[in-house]
């Protein structure tokens, strides 16, 4: 894989290079703080679920006064946004987050700006982004085989991808149609480089096994209900989930391949300099602390989600799909999803 | 059939108006100029996009690549195939659904008509994406409830993932707007035809049958080509179920190939837009045509207008039976899932343990989030402006394409369905396109969702106002006019409250469509101007459906409060 990275790897070199994070250049912040109150708001374009957001604000307006406006979409919806209101000349986003195909897509487009928070000095250096746009990952979201601990055993559960193609699973598993879901999309094509010569005939062999959904999360509801026994989602719906109650476990596969999201600044933002204090925010320790705290995994070395076994995954990053690539993959592999 | 004598009289009535005062030559022009702009502009950055290489704001050369790559693809058909298959049985089966309860709730006196009528309209406030959802609890092979009570009295499961499972829901997500202009058209009819029926010897069904129904039948074509639009251009029912079953219609292959392609192809979702254009534009020609003798259906003339109730006798408990049926398919049931899902902490199937796991805590949330409250406040007002200048802009239209000659009058009906035609999504991108250029600060504000709404939901409007205004026998305009009343008097005076039951009927519709729209809006609201719709559908995305049905219940109360001022409004009028 071009740019994944292992997340041992990863917490090894952000342990040390932690330590810088604390302290912000003093007088170059009293001046942004300065500026970015007279600016007066920052508004930010997200596909990060709402309830998690809203931790970040309460810190950031908490800390600065400034209000936040967050404009909640899919990602696919951000990008959609972002890239209308640039070309219309009308962009009314400071800063954007999302995940990574859309955010690289974004870059190409030119909407961003160029920004190196203080705090990005904290992050392993191979996250950074060496054209200083994107922010490095500030969370890795994992994809998992999820299953309903009332319907299946822990021992019983499936132990790898492969175990998803034995027949007793026939019919029983739910996961996003990667034709309409593009996350999924790039998990699939991931899973090349994880399984070699077995990935095209465990696809095919997996289309016809599964029932499709239209996005993770109507997944996890179906697994939650009952409907199905497994599906595959998120991990962090394990946390979510189960804190009310949810009868959800996950496979710990190993390796499990996770996308990364980023933040960025608007080349054209309304409020810059509130923009650059919210990113400062966003990606400092405390921010991803909070993160944390809210479910996700994050960069923060010995910092894990309250889910069990989180500690233990050898998480793999992705790599973002072109527009090219997507397009290919959805003609030879999605199109497998299609058949009945 | 020829109900009432053939109004020669509107010919000469209007031409001796217009020839001598200006004001419906003056209304039409300034009337269409409304029209055209809002039908036209948007629909012209749409046809622009689809022949444009470069996406909006940038500037491109003219391409036909795009309507190569839409209709050059044999898939293409096939899918509108399987739309059309989709669209046709759920038009029917809104049609057949919404007859009936109409039949029963507005000419018969069955025991509990008055609450009926009141309840079928919920399900109008309920965002199609719950009730989809909701007939999946109700009828998933495995877990669906009534599957699992089917299975234990040894019945074979409903599978809810098919062509018929999407049909079956689709036809009673679109039911009760076909119920609202059904009942209206009913509530304005002549019953002395009925009873003449009855007096000759016709059973109250033959009667429903062979006289009722042909008199409606405006009303039942247009709800019917509503809906049919409706559903060929709808994407939350085939989301959650086709998908999963794996039939491929239209609207999920626009998705896979323009809204979910990396980045977004807006040029090419524009030109999939323009064959729904094409074919609604052919089924409002069929309509017109079916419609164009409208003095077939004049059914309230200057003769003892009074419409009362159908004597069922000992029927009229079979009757109600029937209705509640119809009310629990339509409402209760899915009704009753929304509600379960707002008081638990995550929905699962109904056990003894669920009861105990009972909470209000998503009641709490609503009441004390800034954000819930904003979005409540935007949306009641959207809903009672929008639905308010949307009937007077209806009412106008409906007028002059009823009961004028101007020139142009056809125009005007068919400028109100252009935007129908496309779906929310690619309707919100022409406007888009469109605002985001004006000098006036339309975008980003609430005024653009206003617009945006009245723009789509118009023909829902129109349609109430046009098959009421078709059954209502010029005598009565002409009698004020021979006293001496002017166009405007004689308006406000006579037309008005013999009118007054479509005007309510389709505010009715448009206000609790507006209370919680959101494909159109999610791409138009900002932050700090968030409706309700958009805020449901991010409680949904979020995962936070107790929450969101918590929402929807809530929301559907204040809709019902909205209709049944509507509806104390047609009545006070009538008893007038």
């Amino acid at each position: 894989m071009r740019d994944s990275i292992s997340r041992a790897l990863l917490a090894g070199i952000a342990g040390v290079m932690l330590l810088a994070l604390a302290a912000p250049a003093a007088q170059g912040q009293a001046d942004l703080v300065g500026v970015a109150k007279r600016e007066g708001r920052v508004v930010v374009y997200g596909s990060m679920e709402s309830d998690v957001f809203a931790v970040i604000q309460k810190i950031f307006e908490g800390q600065y006064g400034i209000p936040v406006d967050y404009f909640r979409a899919s990602s696919n919806g951000v990008m959609d946004r972002v890239l209308t209101e640039s070309r219309a000349g009308k962009p009314l986003y400071d800063a954007v987050l999302t995940n990574r195909s859309p955010m690289m897509i974004l870059k190409t487009q030119g909407v961003f700006g160029r920004y190196v928070s203080p705090s990005y000095g904290s992050y392993p250096s191979a996250t950074r982004d060496p054209d200083d746009v994107l922010s490095p990952s500030y969370r890795q979201v994992v994809v998992s085989i999820l299953y309903n601990t009332r319907l299946v055993k822990a021992e019983d559960a499936p132990k790898s991808l492969a175990d998803l193609l034995d027949p007793k699973w026939k019919g029983k598993i739910v996961m996003p149609d990667p034709n309409v879901h593009t996350t999924t999309a790039v998990w699939l094509a991931n899973l090349e480089s994880v399984m070699g010569a077995q990935y095209r005939p465990f696809v095919e062999r997996l289309a016809g096994q599964v029932t499709l959904a239209e996005s993770f999360l109507p997944v996890v509801q179906k697994v939650i209900v009952g409907e199905f026994p497994l599906g595959i989602t998120y991990v962090k719906y394990v946390y979510i989930f189960g804190n009310e109650g949810a009868p959800l476990d996950y496979v710990r596969l190993n390796p499990v391949l996770a996308e990364a999201h980023h933040v960025a600044i608007s080349a054209k933002a309304p409020h810059p300099n509130a923009a650059r204090l919210f990113v400062d925010v966003f990606t400092s320790r405390l921010g991803l602390l909070a993160l944390a705290k809210a479910g996700e995994f994050v960069l923060v070395p010995g910092v894990y989600p309250s889910i069990k076994d989180a500690e233990k995954l050898r998480i793999v990053l992705m790599d973002d799909l072109s527009e090219q690539e997507l397009k290919q993959f959805r003609d030879q592999v999605g199109s497998l999803f299609l058949k009945r | 059939m020829a109900i009432a004598r053939k109004p020669d009289l509107t010919i000469k009535l209007v031409r001796h108006w217009s020839a001598r005062t200006d004001p419906v030559v003056l209304a039409a022009i300034g009337i269409g100029i409304i029209l055209a702009f809002l039908a036209l502009y948007p629909t012209a950055m749409l046809f622009y996009g689809s022949v444009s290489d470069a996406p909006l704001g940038v500037p491109g050369h003219l391409t036909l690549a795009y309507y190569r790559a839409a209709y050059g693809d044999p898939n293409t058909y096939r899918m509108i195939g399987n739309s059309f298959v989709f669209a046709a049985g759920a038009a029917a089966i809104s049609l057949v659904v919404a007859g009936l309860l109409a039949w029963i709730t507005v000419r018969t006196d069955a025991p509990g008509r008055a609450l009926f009528e009141l309840v079928a309209v919920v399900p109008n406030v309920l965002p199609p994406l719950l009730t989809a959802t909701a007939w999946v609890l109700l009828l998933s092979p495995r877990i669906g409830l009534i599957n699992v009570v089917a299975q234990r009295v040894g019945l074979p499961p409903f599978n809810v993932y098919s062509m018929p499972g999407m049909i079956f829901v689709e036809g009673l997500i679109l039911a009760p707007l076909a119920y609202l202009i059904v009942s209206a058209a009913l509530r304005s009819m002549d019953p002395s035809l009925e009873e003449a029926a009855r007096v000759a010897g016709s059973h109250p069904l033959q009667a429903a049958r062979r006289v009722t129904t042909p008199m409606i039948r405006p009303a039942l074509l247009a709800a019917g080509l509503l809906n049919f639009v409706r559903a060929l251009e709808s994407f939350d029912t085939p989301s959650i179920i086709a998908i999963p079953a794996r039939i491929e219609v239209f609207t999920t292959k626009v998705a896979r190939e323009a809204l979910t392609a990396y980045p977004p192809n807006h040029n090419l979702a524009a030109t999939y837009a323009m064959s729904l254009l094409g074919i609604a534009m052919v089924l409002v020609y069929v309509y017109r045509r079916l419609t164009a003798r409208t003095e077939r259906f004049v059914t309230i003339s200057g003769r003892g207008y009074r419409p009362h109730a159908i004597e069922l006798g000992p029927w009229q408990y079979v009757a109600s039976a029937g209705a509640i049926l119809l009310l629990a398919l339509i409402v209760l049931l899915p009704f009753c899932v929304l509600l379960l899902t707002s008081l638990l902490p995550f929905y699962s199937v109904p056990t003894w343990e669920t009861v105990r796991q009972l909470t209000l805590k998503h009641y709490a949330f609503l009441l004390t989030s800034d954000r819930v409250a904003r979005a409540l406040r935007i949306s009641t007002m959207l809903a009672v402006a929008g639905a308010t200048l949307g009937m007077l802009l209806a009412s106008a239209v409906a007028y002059l394409t009823v009961r004028t000659r101007v020139a142009g009058r056809g125009v005007l009906e068919l400028l109100t369905f252009i935007p129908w035609a496309f779906p929310g999504t690619a309707l919100a991108i022409g406007l888009l396109w469109g605002y985001v250029r004006l000098p006036v600060p339309i975008y980003a504000t609430v005024w653009i969702l206003l617009i945006a709404y009245v723009t789509r939901f118009l023909p829902y409007g129109l349609r109430a106002m046009t098959s009421t205004m078709v059954q209502v026998h010029t005598d009565l305009e002409e009698a004020s006019r021979v006293c001496g009343a002017g166009l405007l008097h004689t308006f406000r005076r006579v037309l008005f409250p013999l009118l007054r039951p479509g005007f309510m009927a389709g505010w009715a519709i448009l206000a609790t469509i507006f209370m919680r729209e959101f494909s159109t809006s999610l791409f138009l609201y900002t932050p700090r101007s968030e409706p309700v719709g958009p805020l449901l559908y991010h409680l949904w995305i979020d995962g936070l459906h107790g929450r969101m049905a918590a929402l929807g219940v809530v929301v559907s109360l204040v809709s019902v409060v909205l209709v049944a001022g509507a509806r104390r409004a047609s009545r006070t009028q009538i008893a007038d």
